[in-house]
């Protein structure tokens, strides 16, 4: 059970538009703030997660590595659509831990339970 | 506890709708709104409406007949003025865009 | 009592901003108090006063001046975001000319967790 304010689906895989940074950049200060963010991925959103990428090789910035500093800013509700790994062929190889893999009954579940919610 | 859900893109375009529908719960409302009108004659409606169940959809009317597309008698048109009003008789709303 | 706050991310010369906008005049004359719009993304480029919209096609700034100024509408600009669009605000803006529009107020995210904060409902455009 949560008590965060604030929940943020993640749906946009990292690098072609701008999504996946300005949603980090919200999730951040909610939580520089103390108010309380949880983080859903859900579609080509799990893609933000997946570990050994290169962003350097097409000159983007690696904003992913900030995923590391969530446990800093208290951000620990972090939840991945498990059907969404599945249809892209993806394993539960992350490049940050304490995630929870939830089946969409589960996961939407978590979502419901906070207060607002928005979506990158 | 209910979710407001606005579809804003088609679903023979982009998977916002599809993605809304795995997680959308039976007391939920859907409205239909921009090209998420497009919606209205994709079979993932047509599914949804063939199925016994409590999710509502709604379509901004003048959204819909901009796009020379006719609501099925099953499917309420709304206003903007109706939409706020659901913004408010829901506990939150997510939009998918 | 019901709040309102709305996130726009979309630019001025979207469709979608329609709706946007019209959402809002239809919450003002359902006397909703709304605690502010704040622009965010693409929704940045409305306080760039260099963007000119033909004169046939909707004018999304003219309307947000009209409820700016006739129900006092708060419109918060993320500064970041701004900037990246080619908006400048102030004297430290490097050289460029000051181009933002003046009804909008220069904010950072942390207005939108206050508008969060003050609101009951978030509605993201």
């Amino acid at each position: 059970m949560t008590t965060n304010l604030l929940a943020i689906i993640n749906s946009s895989a990292p690098y072609n538009r701008n999504l996946g940074k300005e949603s980090l950049d919200v999730a951040l200060i909610f939580a520089s703030f103390e108010q309380g963010v949880s983080l859903f991925f859900q579609g080509d959103g799990v893609y933000q997660l997946i570990d050994q990428q290169n962003p350097q090789k097409i000159s983007a910035k690696d904003y992913l590595k900030t995923f590391s500093a969530f446990e800093f800013y208290d951000i620990e509700d972090i939840y991945i659509c498990q059907e969404s790994l599945t249809v892209r062929n993806l394993s539960e190889s992350f490049h940050i831990d304490n995630v929870q893999v939830l089946p969409p009954e589960t996961f939407a579940k978590h979502l419901a339970m906070h207060q607002q919610i928005l979506r990158f | 506890m209910s979710i407001l859900h606005l579809i804003r893109s088609s679903a023979f375009h982009r998977s916002d709708f599809e993605q809304c529908l795995s997680i959308a719960q039976s007391n939920d409302t859907i409205i239909f709104c921009d090209d998420g009108c497009y919606n209205l004659s994709h079979p993932l409606t047509t599914n949804l409406l063939a199925q016994e169940n409590k999710l509502t959809i709604k379509v901004l009317q003048d959204h819909a007949q901009a796009r020379a597309i006719i609501a099925p008698q099953t499917i309420e048109g709304i206003t903007m003025e109706d939409l706020v009003s659901l913004t408010f008789t829901h506990d939150k709303v997510i939009t998918w865009q | 009592m019901d709040k309102l706050a709305v996130l726009i991310t979309t630019p001025p010369y979207s469709n979608l901003t329609v709706t946007a906008i019209d959402y809002i005049e239809a919450a003002l004359r359902l006397n909703v108090n709304i605690v502010g719009v704040f622009f965010y993304q693409d929704g940045a480029l409305h306080a760039n006063s260099n963007i000119h919209i033909a004169s046939d096609e909707y004018q999304a700034v003219a309307k947000l001046t009209q409820l700016h100024q006739e129900f006092g509408l708060a419109l918060h600009l993320c500064i970041t975001a701004a900037e990246k669009r080619g908006i400048a605000c102030d004297a430290l803006s490097e050289g460029s000319a000051i181009n933002i529009n003046p009804i909008f107020t220069v904010s950072g995210l942390g207005e939108l967790v206050s508008l969060t904060t003050n609101s009951t409902r978030l509605v993201q455009f």
